[in-house]
């Protein structure tokens, strides 16, 4: 038994959702960066179930190789949040507020 | 063999070579560098006589050397024009630009001057900015050359540059002729712009271009075509003016009598001032196309004259005299130019030229005899102790007079009597005609009256009593100007042509290409182009001795009087007796007082004014405009907060306001 694309769909707009209310609420920048992750597999989840959807494997395709991207962009995100609580002595990402103009 | 104008850029390199020589080396070589200047002017003097005699031969010389910028429509270069009236004053300036040279060992090395080199150099420069100002065969390299020559009489004016009176002299030379040659640098731009070429000679000469324009009866630039050549020459006539000391910019001229008496001498003969009236010369063509520019050279010219001959009768400084004698001599020029006389104007030049750099030089020697006094009132008996001085003075001075058969009354008479001859047609020119002959009468007076004061009568100070003697560097140029003084008039001798029918008016054959002219270069083609009317009282030859009596006799007038006043054992100031017309004459007609309110109280509250409407109106709508934007993108920079969330709630915004107009542009809410 299938299960029908709609119902993709609407878990990654929830997936997404979720994501992004974290990305906007959250100031632990732990939480932030799984926020972030958590947007990504949004995104990816469309990609499979339209791929399966229309008999096409570029878009899995596309899935891998956004993991590997999201891999490295967990690598250099906790790099900076060690360099955030070096800098500032914890992980509270409204604090660094002095890159700007 | 190379012939005399394959090596005319030499005439003017030499006189360079020794410029930068001098100034390099100069402190170690013989006399500071005088002999360098001398070795290079006298070779210039060769190179002069060889290329006057290659055109008495029958050819000249038009020759486009270098072009040192091109455009589409019109090109730049250097070149040589060497005509009659370019040959002519070639050997006239080296000539005297030698005699000053060898006058200046006397005058300035055994003085013991410092700063010799520099005065060398300068005068090094001086004499190349002037000759390759005269055979300069375009408007724009005569005007480059033009204000070389400016700068150099700057320089050499402020010679003594320790002295607060000389530094302000060269300032005031400078800055009076800049006014004129601003207008000058317009009429330039004005004449590339408008016919599309600067050359004097040739084919595609400005002069023909405007020829042209007047017969085809073209508009230029909203004016009818003969308005516009006349805007034109009126502009470079300012330049003229300026540097020919014509009023009124004449001011400065009186005080450039700072610089050393040799500069002097070569300023006022040969290069600075007359570099004004050569150019109305070289380009007479084109003011002959414009009777008003024409009528106003000639106005202005006979008021000058007379103007300046007035002041010349109160002053007391021996270089004063001469310095306004000079402003009158050229204001002759200008009127003979003015009134069709472009003969008798170019024959008074060099004359003038010669009895003037005789006068200066000899005005030197007195002042070498005096021990550097040149109050006239301290002098007096010089005659017996300085003969040699006092001869040739005396030469130029009657030449000067216009006394006949002296070389400035040939030229001075046909000066006036081509200004007769037209006034006799057109009454207006009358008006420059009397103006011209009064002066004769004051010329008269102020040259004896120097002169008699000068060496006649008794010695009047101890200096006067026991001269510094002259040496033979001294005494020689004034011999050689001194016969030149008397015989320079021969070449042109037109009243006794017109009496005898001979053929001696060569000058004027000269000018007129019988040797070897370029062609529209010549005195007849002028002539045409002019289309001057004459008359005459009875005859030809009733109205030219008319003139000439009348001119002979007012200068005897002046002359005598200054006899019966000032040849007397110890004559007195009988200036005193004018009286408040002393004190106006004194003050030269308040003409510095003037400019210097025109300056002053006209022209820098305007210019503050404009400075305030400057500072005020235009910078301020200019920071206004950034003050509004500044003011906007402070408040628009509060938006970046630095805070991540932030930036990441924008994006978000910013998506969601993006999909809001895509969607509803694209109509999927219908």
């Amino acid at each position: 038994m299938t299960v029908a694309v709609e119902y993709y769909v609407l878990l990654s707009a929830a997936l997404f959702c979720i994501g992004l209310f974290g990305v906007l609420t959250r100031k632990n920048a732990l939480m932030f960066l799984m926020s972030v992750e958590i947007m990504l597999n949004a995104a990816n989840i469309n990609l499979i179930a339209f791929s399966f959807y229309h008999g096409n494997l570029t878009g899995q395709v596309f899935a891998l190789f956004t993991m590997a991207l999201a891999a490295a962009e967990v690598a250099i995100g906790l790099g900076i949040i060690l360099v955030l609580y070096r800098n500032f002595e914890g992980i509270d990402v409204t604090v660094p507020a002095a890159m700007r103009w | 063999m190379a012939t005399a104008f394959e090596l005319a850029p030499a005439i003017a390199a030499l006189p360079l070579a020794a410029f930068v020589v001098v100034l390099l080396v100069g402190d170690s070589m013989p006399k500071k560098g005088a002999f360098a200047g001398i070795i290079a002017t006298a070779g210039s003097l060769v190179l002069s006589l060889w290329a006057l005699a290659t055109v008495a031969g029958g050819e000249v010389y038009n020759q486009e050397l270098y072009e040192w910028a091109a455009g589409e429509e019109i090109a730049f270069h250097f070149g040589i024009l060497i005509d009659p009236l370019s040959a002519l004053m070639l050997v006239i300036v080296s000539l005297v630009a030698l005699l000053v040279h060898v006058f200046s060992l006397g005058y300035m090395n055994e003085e013991g001057e410092t700063g010799l080199p520099r005065y060398y150099a300068e005068l090094g420069l001086f004499t190349f900015s002037m000759l390759a100002f005269v055979y300069a065969d375009n408007l724009l390299m005569a005007f480059m050359f033009f204000e070389l020559v400016g700068l150099c009489s700057y320089l050499l004016i402020g010679f003594w540059f320790r002295t607060p009176s000389a530094s302000s002299a060269a300032k005031k030379a400078f800055l009076v002729t800049r006014f004129g040659d601003y207008f000058f640098l317009i009429g330039v731009v004005g004449i590339a712009a408008t016919f599309g070429t600067l050359s004097f000679a040739g084919e595609s000469s400005f002069v023909v271009a405007a020829e042209e324009a007047i017969s085809g009866g073209e508009t230029l630039f909203g004016f009818g075509a003969e308005t516009w050549v006349t805007i034109l020459g009126l502009l470079v006539l300012g330049g003229v003016i300026g540097k020919s000391a014509q009023f009124p910019l004449h001011t400065w001229l009186p005080d450039a009598m700072e610089g050393p008496t040799t500069v002097s001498a070569l300023i006022h003969a040969a290069t600075m001032v007359a570099a004004g009236v050569y150019l109305v010369a070289r380009m007479y063509g084109f003011y002959a196309l414009s009777p008003t520019a024409l009528a106003i050279i000639a106005f202005v010219g006979g008021f000058t004259a007379l103007f300046a001959a007035s002041m010349g009768v109160v002053k007391d400084d021996i270089k004063q005299v001469l310095a306004y004698s000079t402003i009158s001599q050229y204001g002759y020029m200008m009127l003979g130019l003015g009134v069709g006389g472009y003969v008798a104007g170019v024959f008074h030049l060099m004359n003038h030229a010669f009895f003037k750099a005789l006068l200066f030089l000899g005005a030197g020697a007195v002042i070498i005899l005096m021990h550097h006094e040149q109050d006239m009132w301290k002098m007096g008996g010089l005659k017996d102790q300085a003969p040699v001085a006092y001869y040739t003075f005396l030469a130029g001075a009657l030449a000067l007079a216009g006394i006949v058969p002296f070389s400035g009354f040939w030229s001075k008479d046909e000066v006036l009597y081509d200004a007769l001859i037209l006034g006799l047609e057109e009454p207006i020119f009358l008006i420059a005609y009397a103006m011209g002959l009064i002066a004769v009468f004051f010329t008269g007076f102020y040259t004896f009256r120097m002169v008699f004061l000068t060496f006649h009568g008794e010695p009047r100070s101890e200096a006067a009593r026991d001269p510094h003697p002259i040496g033979a560097a001294v005494k020689l140029p004034l011999i050689v100007l001194g016969v030149l003084a008397v015989v320079a008039g021969i070449v042109n001798l037109a009243p006794i042509a017109k009496l005898t029918g001979a053929e001696i008016v060569f000058l004027e054959h000269w000018l007129d290409g019988e040797y070897g002219a370029v062609e529209g270069l010549t005195y007849h083609e002028y002539h045409e182009l002019m289309g001057h009317e004459t008359s005459y009282i009875g005859s030809e030859t009733l109205t030219m001795l008319l003139g000439a009596a009348l001119s002979l006799g007012l200068a005897f007038a002046g002359a005598g009087l200054a006899w019966t006043l000032y040849n007397v054992p110890e004559p007195k100031e009988h200036t005193r007796r004018l009286g408040r017309a002393r004190e106006v004459l004194g003050n030269n007609y308040y003409q510095d007082e003037y400019q210097v309110w025109l300056a002053r109280d006209l022209t820098l509250p305007f210019s503050r004014t404009a400075d305030r409407f400057d500072q005020s109106v235009i910078d301020g709508v200019v920071n206004g405009v950034s003050s509004v934007s500044l003011f906007g993108s402070g408040r628009m920079k509060r938006l970046q907060t630095g805070v991540v969330t932030n930036y990441a709630a924008l994006l978000v915004l910013g998506f969601l306001a993006l999909l809001v107009i895509f969607g509803i542009n694209g109509g999927w809410f219908v």
